[in-house]
Formats: structure tokens, C-alpha cells, sequence
């Protein structure tokens, strides 16, 4: 077992890269899905409630799995079909299995991050609004000054969280070969045949990460919470 | 979750009500506020939740360079009428005008068309409030706190703010502490870094709601003197109180709130020397205030 985590550990090593970078990047755009859905979610204006409501609803229920083949699978050929040539061009990215996984994750947990941010934002006393109404800001300005800043601290731990599930969920964009960890581990073991050994170091290398991420997320939440101690 | 932040106020709403004549009593109140130039005037503002007045008919005027105390049992509408005259709560009917200028509508037609969130902004940033709950801004230092309206509302240089947020420091008796963050102040400092807050925007009318009432007792002393400061340098007040003495001694007018209404509104003297009502000594007794000393 040693000698064989020896012989792959570099391969490991490159798929755990690609697997951070896949996660990272659809969180970027899960928290700014569920920024603008959460806010969407507070609005006044029904329709916009109504939207980000089924988005939620809609994006929740569907499989992070399933929801990976219709974008990757499903989407660009969908749009060739049609020949509709902007949509086509819109969408050609997808063919880029790294792309589509990212699009997939990220559109996954956004529903995710919409439900942690608009509830970090409600925790906040609405009193908050009014001390900045008072002093005549709108509500955008006092959004982005005073009440988004607040929440950012209530919601990066459920954040932090979300981000570990994603990770451990861009083991599914293996199926559509993308070369993350779980893709490298399935090329060893059809190469040696050593199926326990395989993947046993893929979750090894899952194991660790996952655990480091939680230090580094526990140790930014107490940088957050101690900032002004 | 919005209505609980927007207060409905951030758009325009085309909703309109019939504006309503003036009664007797506010063209009174016209009438005499208008040789001094009053900068705050309530004609016949009523405000219901549901089917509940909370004001009805309310006629007030405060000169320029007056403290006005508003007194009362709890729920006769106080904190309403402080909130409707920065438009924090829309009112239903009558007119509230600051310095001449209509708050939160507009009048077309003889109709009142609720204004834009920008003009109402306009009117708040001469109107500075102070909360109960002091509500500063956790995430920011004091002087974060004080240079935040200034900077972003008031659009003035940041130096230009510093320098102004040093000033209401020291008047408030806190400039040592602008580094602090508001958890690490006590009750009375937060509270005076709030009424700091407020000054920094250099409004023309200060509000201040029950500012003392969350305070430990030997704390409301610290907000209290600051208060008299303000009113001794000219600041224009409302102040709704449970503190008597303040009302008494710093107060140029006593509004007595009752059941939604004003029942009297007598100069400070008069209103604890004489007072016009059953109702007022009662409420004045509860309080054990030694009516006759001064």
C-alpha cells in the first residue's frame, strides 16, 4: 500500500488540484448566485420573490448529478438542435467538461447559498436599516454598507460548509472526465486493477483535505468574530 | 423579510390619498408658526396600524433653538410621532413639514402621492435620530460609526469628516475612545457615540427616542448632560422621556400624549407647576415627582 500511494501520490496530488480548483470557482459563483437570489428573495417586488423563490426550489431538488449530464450532455447539443446561433455560441463553453461541472455545481449550491445568505441578512436587527435610514442612506447604499458586511459574518460558517460539500461533490464530475481526484483514482484502478487500494487513497487524500479545509474555515471564523477584540 | 427593512419607503409608490383640508386647529398652527419660521410642523398627522390609531390628528410646531418633551403612558403613540417625522413610519394623513418642506409626499392635484426614496433621504440627512437601542453599526469603530453617513450620504471629504467626527467626539466626551469597537463601550458610551453619530451629519432637528431607557441607572446621567449641552448650544430637540427632571429643567415645552393624541402641550414650567388635567396629575404622581419645588 505504501509503495503504491508512493508510485501514485503525484497523480493524486494534480487530481486534488483540479478538484480544489473546479469546487473554488463554483463557489464563486454559488455565493454570487446566492447573493443576488437572496436579495431577490427580500424584495419588495413580487415577481422578482416569485423568481429566486422556484430558483430555490427548483435548483435544491435536482440531483447535483443529474443536473451535471443536462448541462454537459444536454445544453450545447440542445442549442446545435435548435440552430440558434447566438444561443449555440452562448452555450459552446459547456462542451469544456471543466466548464460545464463548474456551471453545474455552481448553479446547484447557489440554491444552497441563497438560503444561507438571506438568513444571515434577516438576523440582522432591523433596526440596523433604520440607524442607516436615519441618516439618509437608501436602501442599497445601506445594504451594501451596513447591512451585507454584518450578515458576511453570520453567513461564513454555513459558507464554509457548503464549500467542503461542494468539494466532496466535484467527485461526480469524474463521470463526464473531468480529471479530478475520484477520474485519476478510477484511471489507477483499471490500470492495476488494485480497486481497494485506488480508492481507498482517493479518500484518504478527501479525508485530509476536508480536514484542513475545516481548520482553515475555523481558523478565518475566529479571525472574523475576534476583529475587533 | 423586505418590508421589515425597507420600511416601504426605498420606491416610489403610486398609491394616493385625498389631501385633506386643514382643520381650525392646524391653521392655527400655520398661522403662528409662520412669522418665526418654524422647522418643524405636525397639521393633523394621523397614523392607524390596522384599525389601531396610533396618531390621530396631531398638531404640533417647534421653533427653531426649542426642546420639545414629549411625555405619556406607554403606547399613547410618542415613538410614532417621532418615527413619522423622519419618515422611518409613513403616516396616513395630515402633513408633517420640515423647515417648510413636505416629509414623504407630495402634493399634486390636491392629492398626496407618497415621494421618492431620494427626497425623503434629503429630508433625513437634516434630521438626526437616536434610538432607544442606540443601533450603531457593530462591524465599524466609533469613528467608523461617525464617518459613515458624512462619507457616503453627505459625500464630503475624508478628512473633512474625520475632523467633524473629532468634534462631536470631544463634545460628547469620548474623543479617547475612537478606536473602539461599540461592544467595548458601555451603555451610556454607545449611546452618546450615537447622539455623536447623529451629529456628525450636522442636522438642524435632533430626535431622540427614549434614549435613557435602556441605560443602567447611574449611566443616564453621562447621555442626559450631553442632551443639555445640545439644548444649551441651540440644537433644535423633540425628545420623548420618561426623565422627568430633564423634561423639567431642559424642556422649553411639555407635550403630553395620551390615546394617540396631544392632550396639552404647555411650557415645562406650567405643565409640572399646574397641571391642566386629572389625567396629568395622576400620570405625574405615578411618577413621584415632587410637583411644587423647582
Amino acid at each position: 500500500m505504501i509503495q503504491f500511494a508512493k508510485d501514485y501520490i503525484l497523480l493524486y496530488f494534480e487530481g486534488t488540484l483540479v478538484a480544489l480548483g473546479v469546487a473554488t470557482l463554483s463557489m464563486v459563483l454559488s455565493v454570487a448566485i446566492g447573493l443576488v437570489g437572496a436579495l431577490g428573495r427580500m424584495s419588495g417586488n413580487r415577481p422578482v420573490r416569485s423568481v429566486t423563490s422556484g430558483y430555490v426550489a427548483f435548483f435544491r431538488g435536482i440531483p447535483p448529478l443529474v443536473l451535471l449530464y443536462v448541462v454537459y450532455f444536454g445544453l450545447p447539443s440542445w442549442a446545435q438542435e435548435l440552430g440558434i446561433r447566438p444561443l449555440a455560441d452562448f452555450l459552446a463553453p459547456l462542451n469544456n467538461r471543466i466548464m460545464s461541472a463548474v456551471v453545474a455545481f455552481g448553479v446547484n449550491s447557489g440554491a444552497y447559498s441563497t438560503e444561507i445568505i438571506r438568513s444571515a441578512i434577516a438576523s440582522i436587527h432591523p433596526e440596523q436599516m433604520e440607524a442607516a435610514q436615519s441618516l439618509g442612506m437608501s436602501y442599497w447604499l445601506a445594504m451594501r454598507r451596513i447591512i451585507v458586511p454584518q450578515s458576511a459574518r453570520v453567513a461564513f460558517p454555513p459558507l464554509g460548509n457548503e464549500f467542503i460539500a461542494v468539494l466532496k461533490g466535484t467527485s461526480l464530475a469524474s463521470v463526464i472526465g473531468v480529471t479530478e481526484l475520484m477520474r485519476d483514482a478510477q484511471l489507477v484502478a483499471a490500470a492495476t486493477f488494485r480497486n481497494l487500494a485506488a480508492y481507498t487513497l482517493a479518500a484518504v487524500f478527501y479525508v485530509v483535505l476536508v480536514i484542513i479545509l475545516q481548520s482553515v474555515v475555523g481558523w478565518l471564523e475566529r479571525r472574523l468574530s475576534l476583529v475587533h477584540k | 423579510m423586505r418590508a421589515e427593512f425597507s420600511l416601504g419607503l426605498s420606491r416610489e409608490e403610486r398609491t394616493s390619498k385625498p389631501a385633506a383640508p386643514l382643520s381650525a386647529a392646524a391653521e392655527q398652527t400655520v398661522r403662528n408658526g409662520r412669522p418665526s419660521g418654524p422647522l418643524l410642523q405636525l397639521i393633523d398627522v394621523s397614523k392607524y396600524f390596522g384599525k389601531t390609531p396610533a396618531l390621530s390628528d396631531v398638531n404640533l410646531t417647534v421653533n427653531r433653538g426649542e426642546t420639545v418633551a414629549i411625555v405619556g403612558p406607554s403606547g399613547s403613540g410618542k415613538t410614532t410621532l417621532l418615527r413619522c417625522i423622519n419618515f422611518l413610519v409613513a403616516y396616513d394623513s395630515g402633513r408633517i413639514l420640515v423647515d417648510g418642506r413636505l416629509v414623504g409626499y407630495r402634493e399634486q392635484h390636491g392629492d398626496m402621492i407618497r415621494d421618492t426614496g431620494q427626497h425623503v433621504n434629503d429630508i433625513r440627512k437634516r434630521i438626526g435620530m437616536v434610538f432607544q437601542q442606540f443601533n450603531l453599526f457593530p462591524h465599524r469603530t466609533v469613528l467608523g460609526n461617525l464617518i459613515e453617513g458624512p462619507l457616503y450620504v453627505l459625500g464630503i471629504p475624508r478628512s473633512e469628516a474625520v475632523t467633524r467626527a473629532r468634534g462631536a467626539l470631544e463634545l460628547v466626551g469620548l474623543i479617547d475612545r475612537f478606536d473602539a469597537y461599540p461592544d467595548q463601550l458601555s451603555g451610556g458610551q454607545q449611546q452618546r457615540v450615537a447622539i455623536a453619530r447623529a451629529l456628525c451629519m450636522e442636522p438642524e432637528l435632533m430626535l431622540f427616542d427614549e434614549v435613557t431607557s435602556a441605560l443602567d441607572p447611574e449611566l443616564v446621567g453621562e447621555v442626559l448632560s450631553v442632551m443639555r449641552q445640545l439644548a444649551r448650544k441651540g440644537m433644535t430637540m423633540v425628545v420623548v422621556t420618561h426623565e422627568m427632571e430633564f423634561a423639567r429643567h431642559v424642556a422649553d415645552r411639555v407635550v403630553f400624549m395620551e390615546a394617540s393624541k396631544i392632550v396639552t402641550d404647555q411650557p415645562a414650567g406650567d405643565f409640572f407647576k399646574r397641571p391642566s388635567t386629572p389625567r396629568i396629575e395622576a400620570f405625574l404622581s405615578r411618577l413621584s415627582l415632587p410637583r411644587n419645588s423647582d
